[in-house]
């Protein structure tokens, strides 16, 4: 019974508060967008001025995390049926390695010496490139599900072994990337360069589908709250863990494409690095729960954007780079405590 | 200690569980608390037990009024409440379970083994029994394991025990076992209630009843005046049958063979066939190595040697999916971990297995999915709110239909129930059965595998028994009787 017009949203807020887990995501995203535009200040001459560098700002906060953001989408995939992957990183600089020695224009490109070069050869290098993630995604599916491996120990053998492979390989290779393939991430509309924001844009919608509207999708959470009724239930564990991992290492190809077109080369000890770290910070602050089973990509997307957002607003305070990193922490715990504390309720 | 509950009310929002109840319990008397799922017995208990606390009504002990605001309080009162999923932890000594959270320590703050040792070993020695306080719990087996909650419940001078299902999991002579520590306890005065579905169980031990239904007290006195048909008439409302069932329906062709089948140490050398329209049984005692059997039928587990055939041609299951697209089914035991999913929602849990098939151009076709599940939650009438329910919104008969029903959807040949009535009450029960039945007249090859020989006489055209892993025989029509089945599940 709504006594006053305060009390009924009270208990409307609080009700969503508690049964709603992205409720909670989304508020906390509100309150940081708020002390962000207080931070930026409004030292404009104008509105349109003051619009112009907070469209700038935040159009430069989602395209610097589109890369990881992508690679978060993945995350609450692999979370949610009860796996971690820590490889991510080090998958992408693989990965990238590949795709470069493919597009590469200078003397040693691959398909440069078959003569082919241009918009099939992008095409050609981006498609093995994701063929390559499914294949070492599958290889990590294979540990975790046939060999019953846990993922945190199957995917952590992969990242040091792709990160080293790819840095021996690599040594004495400095592969050109060609001024076109840049367009695939530079290329500017509207007089912007969002393309990487609407790549995962698009990714997000997508996957957000296949979570809640495929049997794949419904069967990963499945397995992630009880593997042994799914399996009782007929579902194929193994395909759908190996699936879950195959999607991951496709993801990562998108997010290296992404990450060479917008620099033009690769740096094969440091890229990716501290990745897969965020992306799973992104994904718990999101709301997906560890223990699998329970979390949603829009969760991941606003996770993400929470940690974008605050690195931006402590970047605009002042706050020293080092200690950013130290909120980011102080922040993932407490998204856990308040998870945690929904359940009791 | 006389207890009194007079008058107890409770109301979960809107939801009247409790209508002004009563419940009484002598010193030294054993008196069996009945009722369905959902018909308040847990309530009542819990308000006993400090966990709840009651809108109105009281609670008198020896005739002074009792207000329990917390377990703790309930347990310095004198009461314990020994639940269902037993509280003992198998990595530690009995002795030390014995004291967990009020371990006793010696002046210095180290703990007392010694003493904890000999207070336990006192307590055993006050039931008779002869179990070493310094043995694992993990190696102890099930019945000794309630036994040890109970000693534990004597222990902190427990004057009355509540035991809630104590017999659920427990195979014939374990149960006797722990029937006779309740006479003991019985004599030294203390009061026992005994919350179960299993009525034959309450007209050996118990003194006397109290039957809930619906929230209201509906029935109560003395076992020796009633017969277990009036008690489920009690709970139920209205006649519950009794005599054999039987599908009455000619056997079909041969719907699945095992030919020495084998898996050591679980089971070896079975051969069995199951006939479409039949409904066969299979039971023995805890260890016979039935649930293993048909785990691995289904694919779930391996075996290392024989054959199994499917309408006569030889298959070799490795998973469960292939024995699904084979027309396999199978309804496994303790459906809280094997049966269902609780994050879920009752809809997803109810259509899980026919996700694959519910796909249409990519994605899931939500209204194919909700028009199976609503045909099979009529033909098996199950009581729901929301099909967004979450499945642990149900009650565990209806949580049960809702596994058959998400098998029931891909038409199965062959389906296996094991322990289909496990944790189901006395109504929901009869409709698994009519349902079962229902099943081997539309042709499937039902196997239910059970515990419960009341169970199998009343719902299977024949059975097979097993021991240690073997089948030693098969009883139908004279021969299908409690005491025949018990001595082959016996090894005799």
């Amino acid at each position: 019974m709504e006594k006053t017009n305060k009390k009924g949203f009270l208990a409307w807020f609080t009700d969503n508060w508690k049964r709603k887990p992205l409720f909670s995501t989304g508020i906390a995203l509100l309150v940081m967008v708020i002390l962000q535009i207080l931070a930026l200040g409004f030292d404009y001459a104008s509105f349109g001025e003051w619009f112009a560098a907070f469209s700038r700002n935040w159009i430069n906060i989602l395209r610097n995390n589109a890369g990881v953001g992508i690679i978060a989408l993945g995350m609450t995939f692999v979370i949610i049926s009860g796996g971690i992957d820590l490889a991510v990183g080090s998958t992408m600089v693989a990965i990238g390695a590949v795709i470069m020695s493919l597009i590469d224009s200078g003397p040693s490109g691959l398909l440069a010496g078959l003569g082919i070069t241009g918009i099939p050869a992008y095409i050609i290098a981006i498609a093995i490139g994701v063929l390559l993630g499914v294949l070492l995604g599958e290889c990590t599916g294979v540990l975790v599900a046939h060999f019953g491996m846990p993922p945190f120990i199957a995917t952590l053998g992969m990242m040091k072994i792709c990160r080293s492979v790819t840095q021996q390989c690599m040594q004495k290779a400095s592969p050109t990337v060609p001024k076109a393939f840049l367009k695939i991430s530079n290329a500017r509309i509207g007089g912007e360069i969002i393309l990487p924001i609407l790549y995962w844009l698009a990714l997000a919608v997508i996957l957000h589908v296949v979570s809640k509207h495929t049997a794949f999708g419904r069967q990963v959470f499945a397995i992630g709250s009880n593997e042994r009724t799914s399996k009782l239930s007929g579902v194929n564990v193994r395909a759908v863990k190996r699936r879950v991992y195959a999607l991951m290492g496709a993801l990562v190809a998108v997010t290296a494409v992404i990450q060479i077109a917008r620099i033009g080369s690769m740096d094969y000890a440091n890229a990716g690095s501290g990745y897969e770290m965020d992306a799973i910070a992104a994904v718990i602050i999101g709301g997906t729960s560890m223990s699998g089973g329970r979390g949603s990509v829009v969760g991941s997307v606003l996770g993400m954007l929470i940690l974008a957002v605050m690195n931006n607003l402590l970047n605009l305070i002042g706050v020293p780079p080092f200690l950013r990193e130290a909120f980011k922490g102080i922040i993932v715990i407490g998204a856990v405590l308040l998870q945690k504390k929904e359940k009791a309720s | 200690m006389k207890l009194k509950m007079d008058g107890i009310c409770k109301s979960f929002g809107s939801n009247e569980v409790l209508k002004s109840v009563g419940f009484q319990l002598s010193e030294g008397e054993i008196c069996a608390l009945l009722g369905e799922n959902g018909a308040g017995k847990s309530t009542l208990m819990n308000i006993l037990g400090g966990v709840l606390q009651p809108d109105s009504g009281e609670i008198l002990l020896d005739g002074k009024k009792m207000k329990f605001d917390s377990p703790a309080q309930s347990l310095d009162a004198g009461i314990a409440f020994i639940h269902q999923e037993l509280n003992l932890i198998n990595d530690l000594p009995i002795y030390e379970n014995m004291f967990i959270g009020r371990e006793l320590k010696k002046k210095n703050g180290l703990l007392d083994h010694k003493r904890m040792i000999e207070e336990t070993r006192r307590v055993f020695e006050r039931m008779g029994l002869t179990l070493d306080p310094k043995e694992m719990v993990r190696n102890l087996d099930a019945s000794y394991k309630q036994i040890v909650e109970i000693s534990r419940a004597l222990l902190m001078n427990a004057k009355i025990i509540i035991m809630d299902e104590p017999t659920t999991s427990l195979t014939d002579p374990e149960i006797e076992k722990v029937f006779t520590i309740l006479r003991q306890l019985r004599e030294q005065q203390v009061g026992i209630v005994f919350i179960s579905h299993k009525l034959r169980e309450v007209m050996e031990i118990c003194d006397s009843y109290t039957v809930l239904r619906d929230g209201v007290m509906v029935a109560s006195g003395s076992v020796k005046d009633v017969t277990t048909s009036d008690l489920a008439r009690f709970m139920v409302g209205h006649d519950v049958r009794t005599e054999k069932l039987g599908s009455g329906v000619q056997r079909g062709e041969e719907r699945l063979s095992l030919h020495g089948v084998t898996q050591e140490p679980y089971f070896r050398d079975v051969d069995l066939t199951a006939y479409a329209g039949e409904v066969l049984g299979v039971t023995g005692l805890l260890g016979d190595g039935r649930s293993e059997l048909f785990s691995a039928v289904f694919g779930a587990e391996s075996i290392s040697e024989g054959e199994i055939r499917l309408g006569g041609k030889p298959v070799r299951i490795t998973s469960t999916w292939q024995a699904k697209q084979l027309g396999i089914a199978y309804v496994p035991r303790n459906r809280k971990e094997n049966g269902i999913i609780k994050d879920m929602s009752i809809l997803e849990n109810g259509t899980i297995v026919s996700w694959r098939e519910l796909m249409r151009h990519g994605l899931l076709d939500h209204v194919r999915q909700r028009a199976q599940f609503e045909k099979e939650k009529a033909a098996l009438h199950i009581k729901m709110g929301k099909e967004s329910d979450s499945i642990t919104s149900l009650s565990g008969g209806n949580q049960q239909k809702v596994v058959l029903a998400k098998w029931l959807s891909c038409e199965p040949k062959v389906l296996i129930l094991d322990n289909p009535t496990q944790g189901v009450d006395v109504g929901a029960k009869e409709e698994i059965y009519d349902i079962i039945l229902k099943l081997a007249k539309e042709g499937v090859a039902v196997i239910v595998l059970s515990s419960e020989a009341q169970e199998i006489i009343r719902v299977c055209d024949r059975a097979l028994v097993m021991y240690h892993g073997a089948i030693v025989g098969e009883v139908r029509g004279e021969t299908m009787t409690e005491h025949e089945i018990m001595r082959l599940a016996t090894g005799g």
